[in-house]
């Protein structure tokens, strides 16, 4: 079993790179015109529109466009590091962003394995398609239904003084500690049922052939899934992860919005609402360009770094 | 005999255990998932003004199917699902063929620029350009005011190639190997015989990118706000929502356009009524991926 | 290989078309950069071809939220065939106006009509707006919207005017029924239960409430009231911070209050009253009395608490609530029970004169109704324009057709029945029947048949008609007929007001501009925690503290400056 996987891994690591020649050009003509043209489509779509860029370094006006607004350099930087809101937005973007990332990972992965491990064909089905469906509710309904639940006289409440867990009903939302954990649990909530879908793709990629033969060797259903689904779907995870460290600074905005109010502000703030406050509402195109460019800077180094490890340990990488 | 016996008998009772307690988690997570559409649903079927009391909860309290005909009555609905229907099928159909086709050069073992290439489009996941350098670009390309612009600009996806790819990623090399030396070229072995074994990966993509076809209004908003005849289902359902989310408004705003505040179940018709087509496809495209693929014939 | 053949080929096309699509761009970028009159494509030409050749159809986007009405809707018909021109109209979604507007900038194609809110600035600095001076001399209607003085202080810095507010224009004899704005409200069955006694003060009325509280805890059907909830959400929050300058007597200025003496700035976040105000409030959350949830409720939570009936007493702005709530209550018949709110004329002593209402008109020189330079033909937009502030098509756009929306009595008074009534707040006979053009200039006031009011809401005897005979009961006890006798009536204020106009259009580029937004956020997050403060003493002076940082002396500053500038202006005309 465990040899069957580490032939695989072998497989990879004896990736030997290919040497540029006129002979393997011509084998490979129609994976590069193919691939030329991609680059092409990704060129204009994808790389073009950066040079947007050049506006966090203008004093941007509309009418000026991009091409004849006044240069002022660094300027908006400096005015985003300095600004003590700022760096506590920092702060919060990648505290909930972590958070997030490491929650709905955990979450979305073993819901994919106990759906995998249901016996009954039409209660998994079931299972699966209302899993879901919270992904297509828009926030302002969700946040609605979550402020009801945890509201003074909401059930949450309900039950913690039932139970004699408090005295009095709290009310969550005004204390800045209990907003992280809502809005990990507004996000589990809304996505789990979606994110699982991807690994029950991947799940069903595996030979059933090594269910069999772990099942001969004697493996009960922990072996099972420790020793075929898991590395069956590392792969996967592996990716997912990478892509999505890249994303810890994209918190998010709708849900910080909704749920926020003045009393936990100091916690609820994300990067794309300053953005809103002080930029797009002030008509400050500089700013959101800059913190943009913050962002995009931000997640590059660290899928570069979470790259590098990846390669480093031999699993499955970006690039 | 009796050796194996006594195991099969031990692991099923723990196996036992094992299914109660999943199915007792399944259950509680099925409710505690379904409460807010549910909840939704039913508000869906309240009267609006009894609904602004609140304490909804699994039942309307005075029921109407009047939200639905505000919500169905409503101008270039018609329109709207005539082209998000035709988006999300062309759309569909587009981002996979090119993302398949993209993740199938970048798997391939021998092709020379295979990281180089991934680099590429991982960084796009990453950056942007912002919203007025994009409008000029597709203002450019002739592709405002146009259908083009629904499934033109996000037809490929870094993600959505990524995906494609660590599946392909998994196929043995001995397929290709043994194809090539049938005589097979890159494309008959895309088209022959990684594309047959990729259709879970296959399904969940198109999945998500019909989702995001089937939701998507902000481009139509921005590209096409003076085509009515090119406007989404989405988009005709937002402006119906519109005026409960505008962020950052003003006092003044409000005060002269005052009453227009949609109410909740007005808001939750609509939100059924977006639901319901993905609720009915996703059947179709669940047989690949909950079933279970057997790879067995084609394993080296 | 068929299969591949056709793949290929599909590829093929549609990236092939995206790459030629893209050597194209070039050119055309830099064209829409530089000219931005360049931009003729508006749907103009399609319309040409719809039903009525004779009919015009021109394009409107309104940077504000607001609600479409069909094609066919049938009084938007009636005005076409009466005045040769439609309105196609558009509203913001799901965007903040500025964003909506630039990208409008960015592509150089503009709608005919457009209100830009506050990107209005931007649309004026793009030269995308049309200077409308001599078309307004050309059309009377237009014209008589204003006073000379009042056209002149929407004379941008070239000396031209660019746009026409739609509001705050008073035809003959003003007629308001409804106190629009903010108050402090409190429910009849209060007052019924005190014997109607004069409120005047803000100790008086809480001492109010408390004392109702304590004999009645629960409505009739044994729910417990809520006896002071605030609302904090986000803008909305003006619910708890700005009574301070209508405790002190000053009018609605906004952001700031003005001393009509000596003309002077005054911030009324750091006056006496407001440390009193919020004191207040934070005894009573002590007590019990304001709603523990105000500070973290949302605006639709707010809504629905108010429309169970058991909120006794709130500030709050009229259109903030009432339209939703007073249905909701009459549904359930609360307001038999004496749930319907009234304002009371309420004030931080006696001997202070309160100014909650001001008569007259309010003026916003901040933004209104523009024609675009992709408009083909500005004469017609404007006789457009014109024609709808004709008295006839200005009683179709806000009373409906006779006989069908409203009926005319002998005297040749409009009434409606309590089904016209019901159609008149149904959404969906709103867009296929009604058509206000609500972002169009308009009229409030008397019609020219000196009889009816312009809108119906400004119909004294309807108006009255319409109220529950409790709430008929609470206006007799006061002597009053309207909301508005309620509090009593003031002059308008001096030709500054308001000074929210200029506040709202400050942005960052200034530093009182960025003080403006640093107090926002400031307040937003230190008036709750003061409220709810065990020792409010100290946490006023740590809110101080935190506020004198803002620098809100260049804010104020500023605004002095505007308000100098103002009244020089004004002294022009006098």
């Amino acid at each position: 079993m465990s040899l069957l996987m580490k032939k695989k891994v072998k497989e990879k690591i004896n990736e030997v790179p290919i040497q540029i020649t006129w002979k393997e050009i011509k084998r490979q003509k129609v994976l590069l015109f193919w691939s030329f043209i991609i680059v092409i489509y990704g060129v204009i779509f994808y790389y073009l529109p950066l040079t947007g860029w050049v506006m966090a370094f203008q004093n941007y006006k509309p009418k000026d466009g991009i091409f004849h607004s006044q240069f002022i350099g660094f300027a908006k930087f400096e005015q985003l590091f300095h600004d003590a809101t700022f760096l506590r937005v920092i702060r919060n973007t990648l505290g909930m962003g972590v958070i997030n990332l490491v929650v709905s990972f955990i979450t979305a992965i073993v819901f994919a394995i106990l759906l995998n491990e249901l016996r009954n064909k039409n209660g998994k089905k079931l299972v699966q398609t209302i899993s879901y469906l919270p992904h297509f509710l828009s926030w302002i309904i969700v946040t609605g239904i979550l402020h009801e639940a945890l509201s003074g006289s909401g059930i949450v409440n309900e039950l913690l003084v039932k139970f004699n867990f408090i005295d009095a009903p709290i009310n969550f939302f005004a204390h800045p500690k209990f907003f992280w954990p809502i809005v990990a649990f507004a996000n589990i909530w809304k996505e789990t049922g979606w994110n699982a879908i991807i690994y029950l793709a991947a799940i069903t990629a595996i030979d059933p052939c090594l269910y069999e033969a772990a099942a001969i060797d004697g493996a009960g259903r922990w072996a099972r899934i420790k020793y075929v689904t898991l590395p069956g779907i590392k792969p996967t995870i592996i990716i997912l992860l990478l892509m999505n460290v890249g994303n810890v600074l994209n918190a998010g905005f709708e849900i910080q919005y909704l749920l926020g109010n003045g009393l936990v502000q100091s916690v609820s703030q994300t990067i794309d609402i300053y953005v809103l406050k002080w930029g797009i509402s002030q008509g400050d195109y500089a700013i959101g360009t800059a913190a943009g460019i913050f962002k995009s800077l931000v997640s590059i180094i660290l899928i570069v770094i979470a790259n590098m490890i990846a390669k480093h340990n031999d699993e499955e990488r970006l690039f | 005999m009796k050796l194996l016996n006594k195991n099969k008998k031990k692991t099923s009772l723990g196996d036992m255990i094992f299914y109660l307690c999943n199915g007792i988690f399944m259950i509680a997570f099925v409710i505690i998932t379904l409460y807010p559409v549910f909840n939704t649903l039913v508000i869906s079927f309240n009267d609006g003004t009894d609904a602004l009391r609140g304490g909804i909860h699994l039942w309307p309290r005075k029921w109407t199917l009047k939200n639905y005909e505000t919500v169905l009555t409503k101008d270039n609905l018609i329109t709207g699902a005539y082209i998000t229907v035709t988006r999300t099928i062309i759309g569909t159909l587009l981002a996979l063929v090119t993302n398949a086709l993209l993740a199938f050069i970048v798997s391939r073992k021998r092709f020379l620029f295979k990281r180089q290439l991934s680099l590429f489009w991982v960084v796009t996941m990453y950056v942007n350009g912002g919203l007025v350098p994009t409008f000029l670009l597709f203002k450019g390309l002739g592709l405002t005011n146009s259908f083009g612009v629904y499934v033109i600009p996000g037809m490929l996806s870094a993600f959505n190639m990524l995906v494609i790819r660590t599946f392909m990623n998994g196929i043995p090399d001995s397929l290709e190997e043994s194809a090539q030396l049938d005589g097979a070229g890159y494309m008959t072995i895309f088209i022959r015989i990684i594309s047959p074994l990729c259709k879970p990966v296959y399904a969940t993509v198109a999945l998500f990118v019909a989702v995001g076809q089937w939701n998507s209004w902000f481009d139509a908003m921005i590209y096409n706000r003076m085509r009515s005849d090119l406007t989404t289902l989405q988009y005709e359902l937002m402006k119906l929502l519109s005026s409960v989310t505008n962020q950052g408004g003003s006092v003044e705003n409000l005060k002269n356009a005052a009453g227009a505040v949609t109410p909740t179940s007005v808001r939750a018709a609509a939100t059924i009524i977006t639901i319901l087509p993905i609720i009915m496809l996703y059947p179709f495209l669940q047989k690949y991926f909950v079933t279970g693929m057997t790879l067995g014939g084609v394993k080296e | 290989m068929k299969k591949k053949q056709l793949l290929s080929l599909l590829l093929g096309a549609t990236l092939s078309i995206a790459l030629l699509a893209g050597c194209g761009s070039k050119t055309d970028e830099s064209a829409t950069e530089t000219s931005t009159d360049s931009a003729t494509t508006t749907t103009e030409a399609d319309a040409g071809e719809t039903s009525n050749g004779e009919i015009k159809e021109f394009t409107a986007f309104f940077a504000v939220a607001g609600t479409e009405i069909n094609d066919d809707n049938e009084i938007q018909t009636i005005i076409a065939e009466k005045t040769g021109a439609k309105v196609k109209e558009t509203w913001l979604t799901g965007q903040t106006d500025k964003e909506a507007i630039g990208t409008f900038i960015a592509g150089g194609e503009y709608p005919d009509f457009i209100e830009g809110g506050s990107g209005t600035p931007q649309l004026i600095d793009a030269g995308a707006l049309v200077a409308l001076d001599d078309y307004i001399e050309k059309y009377p209607n237009i014209k008589a919207l204003f006073s000379e003085e009042d056209w002149n202080k929407l004379r941008q810095t070239d000396g031209h005017i660019y746009f026409i507010p739609q509001f705050g224009t008073v035809k003959n004899e003003e007629k308001v029924c409804t106190h629009n704005d903010e108050a402090f409200w409190i429910q009849t069955r209060v007052l019924k239960w005190a014997g109607y006694p004069e409120v005047k003060t803000m100790d008086q009325y809480f001492e109010l409430i408390e004392s109702y509280q304590a004999a009645n805890p629960t409505m009739e059907d044994g729910t417990e009231n809520i006896p002071y909830t605030i609302l904090c959400e986000d803008w909305r929050y003006f619910c708890l911070e700005n009574a301070p300058q209508f405790l002190d007597g000053y009018p609605n200025d906004g952001s700031v209050i003005v001393d009509p003496v000596n003309l002077k700035i005054i911030d009324y976040n750091t006056t006496p009253t407001a440390k009193l105000y919020f004191q207040k409030l934070n005894e009573e959350y002590k007590k019990g009395i304001v709603d523990p949830e105000s500070f973290t409720q949302t605006y639709d939570e707010y809504i629905a608490k108010l429309s169970t009936g058991r909120v006794l007493g709130m500030i709050d702005q009229w259109w903030d609530f009432a339209y939703n709530v007073n249905d909701a209550l009459k549904q359930q018949e609360l307001d038999a029970q004496g749930c319907n709110y009234v304002p009371l004329p309420i004030t931080i002593s006696e001997d202070v004169k309160n100014q909650w209402h001001n008569s007259g008109a309010v003026l916003n020189v901040s933004s209104g109704l523009a024609v675009t330079t992709s408009c083909e033909d500005v004469d017609a937009a404007m006789k457009f324009v014109n024609d709808i502030l004709a008295q006839d098509i200005h009683d179709l756009r806000f009373w409906g057709v006779e006989d069908v929306d409203y009926n005319v009595t002998e005297t040749g008074e409009f009434a409606r029945t309590e089904e016209q009534r019901m159609n008149a707040s149904d959404t969906a006979y709103k867009a296929s029947n009604l058509c206000t053009y609500s972002y169009f200039p308009q009229y409030t006031g008397t019609s020219d048949d000196g009889i009816n009011a312009n809108r119906p809401d400004g119909q004294a005897s309807e108006f009255y008609d319409a109220l529950h005979p409790v709430l008929q009961e609470c206006f007799a006890a006061y002597g009053a007929k309207t909301y508005v006798d309620m509090l009593g009536t003031n002059e308008s204020p001096g030709s500054w007001y308001p000074m929210w106009s200029f506040s709202n259009s400050l942005n960052t580029s200034t530093p009182g501009g960025t003080a403006w937004v640093k107090i926002g956020e400031v307040k937003h997050e230190w008036l709750p925690k003061i409220v709810m403060a065990n020792d409010y003493e100290g946490a006023w002076a740590d809110y101080m503290e935190v506020y004198k940082n803002c620098d809100s002396q260049a804010f104020l500053s500023e605004m002095q400056t505007e308000l100098d500038r103002r009244m020089a202006e004004s002294a022009k005309f006098n």
